[in-house]
């Protein structure tokens, strides 16, 4: 079928100090989404500091020149705005949505925290409490909670890509308060940022509001260039983790795969939707209906810019044989890399695509991050009027052979969740 | 700008958002329809939405309508459990059936291509449904795990415990059937509840998105149009508060590093007038992160990661809710600042700027609430079915704004009630109930399957002496049928203990432990590989030996242990 979206309203400039701004108007409704995005994360953390990226997540909302500490939740709710802050392995995102006469009060915000984060021991010591505290409630509370973060470091075998965004505690209590004002110089330089806005503005005024508050903030030389290479191989195909807190036995099951948007990644991500997204994907009508052998099963692409992975999970019910449940995972892989998608898969993917795609362009905050991750991985932010096309390209065969050459395969880390605790 | 800096801009010129008011009119059967006309982008959802829920299950058939509604679409006259779900997702679209305790709707959403089947397929889940035997034996089983499941999870223990105390018996009091109830039910249950349930008279289709109003009205005409009105009989519980006084409800999760908190009590109805009193006073109090309780216990005091506070209010009465999950040591310590700002709200004023702060913020973020498809259609759909005002949106952002200080101090008083709250924790039963008892005058404990355990279990029993367990023990572990050797040194300051644990893994820190008449609990926290390991020591002492159990996450049982004491 054919369906042709109108192109977003994508307006790309840089400051004189290299922070890239992106304007993407649109008047609907009389809110304004700011998304300030970081070219930082775990994968830039080396050994023995890790946890920092998402240590400053939190730091940044212990206040800077002119915003009191926590001040940043005050000023954004009392306006009637949202706003969050998120870390991952490839970037550190923050941002608002806001009534669309308070622009200026979140580029004052993103900017004072920008110029000015006030780093200090007392901020540093109540912010490692408060991850330690995220920690537990997260995942060492949660049954299951731990498993991603285990996984991933079975997958990878350079340390940049196979550590968790939530780091080691111990490193953190390490950290000197001069670590981190280092970090933050380095990382959280305008030079390091995308600043994009999406909703209801005047450009000009937008524009003269951005250089009011962004525009003198000093650039920094560039953070050292980092090396997320990667060997084919998975660095761990098997181990056990005892869960306290699990009900049940479960599994994970984790594959290294090509970079984002590579056509080898854009296949394998479809290929994914085909095997466990939604009540007719082949593995939820295998396992969950058929068989009746599983409670819940999941799956999901990690995108990184360097390698990244695929994961395929079920907790079984009760007495259960895992291993034949896995095996009719791999015979559903090998079917797709042997004969690839039917032609109604094709249709039901396309379908999905176009659904996906309208839906994220209604709210400012999601065309905000999408606009954000392509300015910042891939400089082009106009890539927001591309993905579609891109996604919809793939052929049956390249999902046929994508499967083949990665997910039918040995070379896959397979996590075993063992009950230990009271449950 | 140099010192222009110093303070916040002003805003620029408010821009109005006007949202246009929906077309309603109501078939002769009397299906109310209501169409809310939005082209900005190619979407259209639809809601078929009925004024009964779960509240109204039979005792004898509790569960009935959720399983009523989830198993529309596991098979119809004309289509498979798979031919459906392979259809809808076909189109990219989605079709959901689901209940609450006030309502069950049947929701669909898809591009505006798809509208048309779409509409199709929710009359034939709603008219057609086969129930087939082997899918409802399907959906009982996994209901049953997924209730097993959830036991694992503490904020559904405490909700379990939080709606049984505070709406008591009323069907408000269950947050989900028992595998019993499950178990029970059949086919013809399911097909009785949805004649007695669907209902023209009893419904509210609801149509959002890029529909044009007279091609919508046809095809609900034709789809919707011969459906027989029939009497509306909808079973209803008399709701009453019969609480008079601080209850402690503890769901023991032993060795927990955090305690779920939940304060709560009845209260009012999501008609009630005082509904917008509420919402501001709550929003002052607890509902963000510039509320009171959240600046309180998670700024200052560094209690917890997050605290909050809840309205949620129903067809029949609401409840208000104090939460957060806290790291166990620190439980009495937060149950005194939530205690601190539940009655500061109530004798207390709030300020003029806390008011003018909590209406800016619900005004402001109800257009982002309102942004997308779905999230303008549940707007949509809770004002039907509340029978909210035709104008509920439109004069939204003016009755929040009416608010006064005044109103937020009454309804604080009317509505929180200290006097009268059940405290709700899941956590290490041990380490909270001394600091939580005295908040309230009865306590009650239960182990996580809702078995009811005895109170005097846990606690410290006072006439008996505390043991002296200080000193260099010898401790010989059994581990994997062979005898491992682990060295435990403790020093010993009233009831309170720490030392060294020496295991072949390393050496771990004691800290935090406790002496109970002769038990000892301690946990050692040792370092294997980069990872932080915690040893869980529970031992009995008599003289100069000891017997017990040593435990770790990595550990998948807990290990037996005899020691005796070096000399």
């Amino acid at each position: 079928m054919n369906f042709e979206l109108p192109p977003l309203d994508i307006e790309e400039y840089k400051l004189g100090n290299g922070l890239r701004v992106v304007l993407n108007r649109d008047l609907a409704v009389p809110v304004v989404a700011v998304a300030v995005y970081y070219d930082v994360g775990s994968r830039n953390e080396r050994e023995g500091r890790t946890g920092f990226a998402h240590l400053f997540e939190h730091m940044m909302f212990q206040g800077s020149a002119n915003v009191p500490k926590a001040g940043h939740f005050q000023y954004i709710m009392k306006a009637g705005g949202t706003m969050n802050g998120t870390t991952s392995s490839e970037r550190t995102n923050y941002y608002e949505t806001m009534p669309a006469d308070q622009l200026p009060l979140a580029l004052w915000l993103e900017s004072d925290r920008m110029r000015s984060l006030a780093v200090t021991q007392e901020n540093l010591d109540n912010q490692r409490d408060a991850v330690k505290e995220e920690k537990r409630l997260r995942y060492d509370n949660q049954p299951y909670g731990q498993i991603f973060d285990i996984i991933s470091s079975m997958i990878y075998k350079n340390f940049a890509n196979a550590h968790s965004t939530i780091g080691s505690m111990e490193d953190l209590d390490d950290a000197t308060v001069e670590d981190v004002q280092e970090f933050f110089r380095m990382y959280y330089a305008p030079n390091n940022a995308v600043l994009v806005l999406s909703g209801a503005f005047d450009t000009e005024i937008a524009k003269s509001l951005i250089e009011q508050h962004f525009g003198d903030i000093s650039s920094q030389p560039a953070p050292p260039s980092i090396d997320v290479a990667e060997p084919s191989e998975v660095a761990d195909d098997y181990r056990e983790w005892h869960d306290p807190l699990a009900p049940l036995p479960a599994f994970l099951l984790g594959w290294k795969i090509p970079p984002r948007r590579t056509p080898e990644f854009n296949a394998l991500f479809l290929a994914g939707k085909l095997l466990y997204d939604g009540d007719s994907s082949r593995l939820y009508q295998k396992l969950v209906k058929g068989e009746e052998s599983v409670l819940q099963l999941f799956g999901f692409t990690d995108e990184r810019r360097g390698p990244s992975s695929i994961y395929v999970g079920a907790i079984p019910k009760p007495e259960q044989d895992l291993s034949s449940i896995r095996a009719t995972i791999m015979t559903e892989i090998e079917s797709i890399a042997a004969h690839g998608p039917s032609a109604d898969e094709m249709q039901k993917i396309h379908n999905q695509l176009i659904n996906d795609t309208v839906r994220m362009r209604q709210a400012s905050i999601t065309r905000a991050q999408q606009i954000a991750e392509y300015s910042l991985y891939d400089g082009d932010p106009s890539l927001i009027n591309h993905e579609l096309d891109e996604l919809l390209a793939v052929r049956p065969d390249q999902i046929r052979k994508a499967v083949s050459d990665f997910l039918d395969t040995e070379n896959r880390s397979l996590l075993d969740v063992v009950p230990s605790g009271q449950g | 700008m140099g010192e222009n800096r110093a303070t916040a801009p002003a805003p620029l010129e408010p821009v109005p958002f006007n949202i246009p008011n929906a077309f309603r009119t109501t078939l002769p059967n009397g299906l109310r329809v209501v169409i809310f006309d939005d082209e900005r982008l190619p979407l259209v959802s639809y809601r078929m939405a009925f004024l009964s829920g779960d509240a109204a299950d039979p005792e004898e058939r509790r569960g009935v309508t959720s399983a009523m509604m989830s198993m529309l679409t596991e098979g119809t006259e004309a289509y498979s459990s798979r031919e459906l779900a392979e259809k809808i997702e076909r189109l990219g679209a989605s079709l959901n059936a689901s209940s609450s305790d006030d309502f069950s709707v049947v929701s669909a959403s898809s591009l505006t291509i798809y509208g048309p089947d779409m509409m199709q397929l929710i009359a034939e889940a709603m008219f057609a449904p086969t129930f087939p035997e082997d899918e409802l034996v399907l959906f009982k089983k996994n209901t049953i795990e997924n209730l097993k499941f959830q036991r694992s999870q503490p904020n559904f223990l405490a909700n379990e415990q939080t709606a049984r105390l505070i709406f008591g018996k009323h069907p408000y009091g269950r947050i989900s059937p028992s595998p019993a109830d499950i178990e029970k039910l059949e086919r013809g249950g399911l097909e009785a509840t949805r004649k007695t349930n669907f209902l023209p008279n009893n419904a509210v289709f609801i149509a959002v998105g890029d529909v044009r109003k007279d091609e919508m009205l046809m095809q609900i005409e034709e789809h919707f149009g011969d459906w027989e009105a029939g009497d509306r009989h909808v079973h209803k519980s008399e709701l009453s508060n019969e609480r008079i006084s601080p209850s402690l409800t503890i769901v023991d999760r032993p060795g927990s590093a955090q305690a779920n908190i939940v304060i709560s009590n009845q209260t009012v109805p999501r008609n009630h007038p005082d509904y917008f009193p509420m919402l501001v006073m709550n929003q002052i109090l607890g509902a963000g992160a510039s509320s009171r309780v959240f600046m309180n216990l998670r700024e200052e005091k560094g209690y917890t990661y997050g605290a909050y506070t809840r309205f949620d209010a129903k067809m029949l009465g609401g409840s208000f809710e104090a939460t957060a999950e806290v790291r166990t040591a620190a439980t009495g310590d937060s149950l005194k600042e939530f205690f601190y700002e539940l009655n500061r709200i109530r004798d207390e004023s709030v300020l003029a700027d806390e008011l003018n702060d909590a209406i800016s913020y619900l005004t402001g973020v109800f257009p982002i609430r309102a942004e997308t498809q779905e999230g303008l259609t549940n707007l949509l759909v809770n004002q039907e079915l509340y029978g909210l005002p035709h104008d509920y949106l439109q004069s939204y952002r003016e009755n929040v704004g009416a608010v006064t200080v005044e109103d937020v101090q009454r309804v604080a008083k009317e509505h929180i009630r200290p006097e009268q709250v059940a405290l709700v924790l899941v956590g290490d039963a041990r380490e909270i109930l001394k600091q939580a008892r005295s908040y309230a005058d009865s306590v009650e404990i239960f182990d996580k399957d809702g078995g009811e355990k005895k109170v005097t279990d846990y606690e410290k029993s006072s006439d008996e002496p505390t043991t002296n367990v200080a000193g260099d023990w010898n401790l010989s572990l059994n581990f994997m049928g062979s005898d491992v050797e682990v060295k435990m040194s403790l020093v010993q300051d009233g009831d309170s203990v720490s030392g060294k644990l020496t295991t072949m893994l390393g050496e771990g820190e004691i800290s935090g432990g406790r002496v109970t008449g002769k038990d000892i609990s301690a946990t050692a926290l040792t370092e294997i590989q980069g990872q932080s390991i915690e040893f869980i020591i529970n031992g009995v002492v008599t003289d100069d030996s000891m017997a017990g159990t040593l435990s770790a996450a990595i550990i998948p049982d807990s290990l037996s242990f005899t020691g005796v004491r070096q000399a």
